[in-house]
């Protein structure tokens, strides 16, 4: 059959179009057209925000660039502190796989690396909650263990923790921080601004992947925390640290504290207390451990106070060392009160005062002098004041005004009692005798030139007191102990009994030695306080002063100080094979 | 006038191939920097904790644990010769 119609000669095509039929249609088209474009045009350069915003959310990060804290390293550039990454355990206890007996099968491994008990562990990933901490501060390559093992639902992040190589025989100084990596305690605590960063930011696109692609905005960078370098002597603090826990075990004492300062700069090379704590490990820490009783605690410091007086009745022109004193017969009366030494000594010149340490040889003297010159020179040398160390916790003591004296109390003063200072404090006020009259502040932050005393005696005064020093530590002086082979060492002891309520407590007592060596030109100041000692012995002349005495000689050593007396050398030398 | 405009387009093409190729360097290079800064910040990060364990295992404590299981005793002043400086004056004696 053929087609019967041509396309061209169709009837259809005859029947003409409205012309404004196509013009609508053309119509329509700009105008979807031109809604369209407007649209573009609102969306991309108008009101763009929106968009520009919501990729932004999708895409760019913000990341946090932490900052590292600072160290403390002591003064030969040793780390006392310092922070190294750690693993922090985290998880989301629904993610975690508890039906699968192959997830399950590392649940004990886990357990085992973070060293805890996997009922514990279970209990922690069945906690209702869309995150918890598993545990944290982990050691970086146990981290990388857990990581390996590849459980689902339990992640790490990386956190910094402080590491303290010296452990306990530093930590009162150094302090810690807390898993924040922010200072709790000692210097740490001290200088939390100085070592604490600042941490930076930088603003990222990330792809589908996570991968940065590209930085937008500036970025902050991190300012890592400065480090602080101590005064400390980490060999030093080691050695006094080992001593004063030897004796301390030794003579079954409470505790005890030992504090090493460089006589001509006032540093601290050392500041060690027992009992101590392990800065890494503060599980079940008491405070007893963790106070810093050379700084923090007060006590009477008894006969170590009576160069000081002494000084000042030789300053002021009251006695000469060779005075004589009569002390007969062992007891004086004051207003009423008793004083009296452990023995009648007789007639004593000002050094054997010092050298026997006898109280009413102190108190005669003391009647010479107006309350108002001990005041002042107390408070010069830095009784009752607060001490200028940046050290957290610092105690001032206690000296009352002088007006408030009544005589007897200006007696016991002269003494030690009826005062309080800190083993610090009592440190520093030996400078006085070691630094040719000048008393200098304490640190325990490295100095690069000696600091400017205050000058309280004179250099004559000064050493007339070094040389009762020596005497206290020689023959027939209550400090033989102390003394070391091969350095000169000047002294005194002390035995205060301590103070319980309002009133003193029988048999408990606080033994002291603070002294100086080498005595001609001391190099250190050390002061050792034992916290009753209770084996028998409690007197500072046999409980204290062996400390100081292996602290004296182990530290003049280690900072390169010749002998100053004569040693009776016992070097043996290779032994030389005889021949046949 | 054709051809110049064709030179033009022909112009803007290749610049806007650079263009791209420009941005893409500079997200490498970017990423390259990205990780580079990481991986010195951790290679930092590693030698303190290196120096830390390096301390820790010449601290003094050990050292004297480690020579009394030795056998060895401390010095001191009696079992030690001093040398005189004679080089300098007023040096240590």
């Amino acid at each position: 059959m053929r087609r019967g119609l041509n396309y061209t000669s169709s009837p259809l095509l005859a029947s003409k179009t409205p012309a404004w039929r196509s013009k609508f249609v053309m119509a329509c088209v700009v105008f979807a057209f031109t809604g369209l474009a407007g649209r573009a045009a609102w969306v991309q350069v108008i009101d763009n925000d929106f968009f520009l915003r919501q990729g932004e959310v999708r895409f760019a990060r913000t990341l946090e660039l932490s900052a590292n804290r600072g160290r403390i390293l002591d003064r030969n550039g040793l780390i006392l502190a310092s922070s190294v990454p750690a693993a922090s355990i985290w998880a989301i206890p629904e993610d975690v796989e508890k039906n699968t007996p192959e997830e399950l099968s590392k649940l004990p491994q886990l357990a085992k690396l973070m060293e805890m008990p996997l009922d514990q562990l279970k209990k922690k990933l069945e906690e209702d909650k869309s995150f918890v901490w598993v545990k944290r501060q982990l050691d970086w390559d146990v981290g990388q263990q857990i990581k390996a093992l590849g459980i689902k639902g339990v992640y790490q992040s990386r956190e910094y923790k402080r590491q303290y190589p010296e452990g306990e025989a530093a930590a009162h100084i150094v302090g810690f921080t807390n898993v924040e990596d922010k200072g709790q305690e000692g210097m740490e605590l001290a200088f939390e601004k100085d070592l604490a960063g600042k941490i930076g930011s930088r603003r990222v696109i990330k792809d589908r992947m996570g991968r940065v692609v590209e930085g937008v905005g500036e970025d902050i960078p991190p300012i890592d925390g400065r480090d602080i370098q101590l005064s400390i002597d980490s060999k030093i603090q080691f050695f006094a640290y080992q001593k004063l826990k030897e004796q301390v075990i030794a003579h079954k004492a409470l505790g005890g504290t030992v504090v090493v300062m460089d006589a001509k700069t006032g540093e601290l090379l050392a500041l060690a207390n027992y009992p101590s704590f392990n800065p890494s490990n503060r599980k079940r820490l008491t405070g007893e451990q963790l106070r810093n009783r050379a700084i923090t605690d007060v006590f009477e410091p008894g006969s170590t106070i009576k160069p000081i007086t002494v000084g000042i009745a030789l300053e002021n022109g009251k006695v000469r060392p060779g005075t004589q004193i009569d002390t007969s017969p062992g007891r004086i009366n004051v207003t009423g009160s008793t004083i009296s030494d452990t023995k009648n000594y007789g007639m004593l010149t000002v050094e054997g005062v010092i050298q026997k340490s006898s109280n009413v040889g102190t108190t005669k003297i003391s009647q010479q002098l107006t309350a108002k010159e001990m005041w002042e020179t107390f408070s010069a040398v830095g009784f009752g004041q607060k001490p200028q160390i940046a050290f957290p916790g610092a105690a001032s003591g206690r000296l009352r005004p002088y007006k408030t004296w009544r005589p007897v109390e200006q007696a016991t003063m002269s003494y030690g009692y009826g005062l309080s200072a800190s083993l610090l404090q009592m440190t520093r006020s030996y400078t006085v005798f070691s630094n040719g009259g000048n008393v200098i502040p304490a640190t325990m932050l490295k100095l690069d030139k000696p600091p400017v005393g205050v000058p309280v005696f004179s250099e004559r005064t000064a050493e007339q007191v070094r040389k009762m020093l020596a005497l206290a530590t020689g023959p027939g002086g209550t400090g033989q102990r102390a003394q070391t082979v091969g350095y000169s060492v000047g002294g005194k002891s002390g035995t205060a009994r301590k103070q319980v309520g309002k009133n003193y407590a029988a048999g408990k007592y606080r033994a002291w030695f603070t002294g100086m060596a080498p005595i001609e030109n001391p190099r250190l100041i050390v002061a050792v306080m034992v916290d009753e000692p209770s084996n028998g012995t409690y007197y500072g002349g046999a409980v204290a002063a062996p400390v100081f005495s292996t602290v004296v000689q182990q530290s003049l050593r280690l900072l390169g100080v010749p002998p100053d007396m004569a040693v009776q050398p016992q070097i043996v030398a290779n032994p030389v094979e005889e021949s046949l | 006038m054709l051809r110049l405009n064709f030179l033009l387009l022909v112009a803007v093409m290749l610049s806007a191939l650079y263009l791209v190729q420009t941005q893409y360097e500079s997200r490498r290079l970017f990423t390259e920097l990205h990780r580079a800064t990481n991986e010195s910040r951790n290679l930092e990060t590693e030698h303190q904790r290196l120096q830390v364990e390096l301390r820790a295992q010449s601290t003094p404590a050990r050292i004297e644990a480690l020579a009394v299981a030795q056998g060895l005793q401390g010095a001191s002043p009696a079992i030690t010769h001093y040398v005189r400086d004679t080089q300098q004056t007023g040096g240590a004696q």
